[in-house]
């Protein structure tokens, strides 16, 4: 519980050509991994990034449905590690509940969000 | 040298708001100097705490005259009460001080823990139980284990603590209540969630002293979690707890068919079947006898130090309706910690040997 702070730590959320949401994130030149987030540098490596952008498609590695209220959010809640293609795995919301392994795309929004296609 | 546990102690556990986290650290670090005999004084404290506010560490120390030594607070997460336990081993063993009390102290609030908002996942909504329900369900999908399998971990727990006075969330439950409790995040519901609870916990270190009686520490180990990412084959905290296991079975030349007797952090019941697996031990009736966090709820600070007590008292043959044969080698595991692409903030195992 540090001062308080204005900097929002989540993926930043663009919208691509069609339509859909890419994440603006950085790649490592020196180790190749993805990272969706603008870090200094790389997490697995410590190496210099580079800005990428990482979507729309995706492969949802597991989900859950949030019951209980977290913070200001409202229950119930759908979110889902999804490992967006030849990207980094990121923590997504979506509409409805997602079985595991299905294909999704990200949506043009502020926060990070699927849906199945 | 040789690094022994010369004393434990414990405050009661549950939810107290009433009773003042001074006395709550008391009591443990009271029951602990009784159990170790000898002179109440040590060359350094090391206090693990979460929540704590600045300066807790000296302001429940000073009230009971443990003043002018050192003192660090540490904060590793849900690891934090065995942090400081790995530093007091660590101060003995390279003989940087001779006697050294850790404690663990926390005062937790009502319901579950809120999701730092500076963490990313955290600011997603990702509560600990989330985090925790993805790993569940992935082993679902994956077919290594059954939601029978899951609930049957709180059923065994929270039966585990009818034999322990300091776990008061036990009792005897079925497989099919455990499922039809309250869900809190699919797929887990809310008996197999470990309640929120203030206490404190302490263990007195040292080189064992001349009566022989103290628990010997065979080895400690800690870690912080590498990046947990699209390349992990694993769930959430399998690889960090893995390996730091093989470090403290490596230190201490042991391996976990050695182990008679476990605590590992069954934060939720997935947590301790992944825990069970990523260390390698085949047996589940000699994990957590106590009743683990599920029973005993978790005040982070002190939920490592309440662990390593019960090994302790199950190594010394001491721990009634609950003892686990005769045990001669125990462990400690403890991970935790939420932070965003890492396999957890920190985990700590401790192997220790019967006197
Ligand atoms: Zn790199």
């Amino acid at each position: 519980m540090g001062a308080v702070s204005s900097v929002d730590p989540r993926p930043v959320v663009v919208a691509g050509p069609a339509g859909d949401g890419l994440v603006e994130g950085r790649r490592c030149t020196a180790c190749a991994e993805p990272s969706a987030f603008t870090w200094p540098a790389c997490p697995t490596c410590g190496g210099p990034v580079e800005p990428a952008r990482f979507g729309p498609g995706g492969t949802v590695w597991s989900a859950t449905v949030v019951r209980i209220p977290v913070a200001d959010r409202t229950p119930p809640y759908a979110l889902a590690y999804v490992d967006l293609d030849d990207g980094p795995r990121v923590l997504a919301h979506s509409a409805a509940p997602l079985p595991i392994g299905a294909r999704v795309r990200l949506l043009a929004a502020a926060e990070l969000k699927v849906e199945r296609t | 040298m040789t690094v022994a546990i010369e004393g434990v102690g414990t405050s009661g556990f549950g939810r107290q708001p009433d009773v003042d986290l001074v006395d709550l650290a008391f009591a443990a670090v009271d029951e602990a100097f009784r159990d170790a005999g000898g002179p109440r004084t040590v060359d350094a404290v090391w206090v693990g705490t979460v929540f704590g506010p600045a300066g807790v560490a000296q302001r429940v120390l000073r009230a009971m005259g443990l003043t002018g030594m050192p003192v660090l607070t540490v904060e590793n997460a849900c690891a934090s009460g065995t942090t400081a336990f790995a530093e007091a081993c660590e101060a003995v063993r390279t003989g940087r001080y001779g006697r050294v009390l850790a404690l663990g102290i926390e005062r937790m609030g009502d319901g579950a823990i809120v999701p730092e908002p500076t963490d990313p996942e955290g600011r997603t909504g990702l509560a600990l139980p989330a985090l925790y329900a993805m790993a569940a369900a992935r082993w679902l999908h994956e077919g290594r284990t059954t939601l029978e399998q899951l609930a049957a971990v709180a059923v065994k727990n929270k039966a585990n603590a009818l034999a322990n006075p300091r776990a008061p969330f036990g009792g005897r439950f079925t497989v099919a209540e455990v499922l039809a409790s309250r869900p809190i995040a699919d797929p887990l519901t809310l008996l197999q969630c470990c309640p929120t609870s203030d206490g404190a916990a302490a263990a007195i270190v040292g080189r064992g002293g001349s009566g022989g009686g103290g628990v010997r520490v065979r080895s400690v180990a800690l870690r912080s979690g590498a990046p947990w990412n699209h390349r992990s084959r694993e769930v959430w905290g399998h690889d960090l707890v893995r390996d730091t296991g093989a470090a403290a079975f490596a230190a201490a030349g042991l391996g976990p068919e050695d182990v008679d007797v476990a605590e590992v952090h069954d934060a939720f019941t997935i947590g301790e079947l992944v825990t069970t697996a990523a260390l390698g031990l085949k047996a589940p009736h000699i994990v957590n006898p106590s009743g683990g966090l599920l029973s005993r709820g978790h005040p982070l600070g002190a939920t490592g130090l309440a662990q390593l007590a019960e090994i302790v008292w199950q190594l010394r043959g001491r721990a009634g309706g609950r003892q686990v044969g005769r045990a001669r080698i125990g462990l400690v595991e403890t991970m935790g910690g939420g932070v965003s692409v890492l396999d957890g903030n920190a985990c700590v195992v401790a192997v220790l040997e019967a006197p």
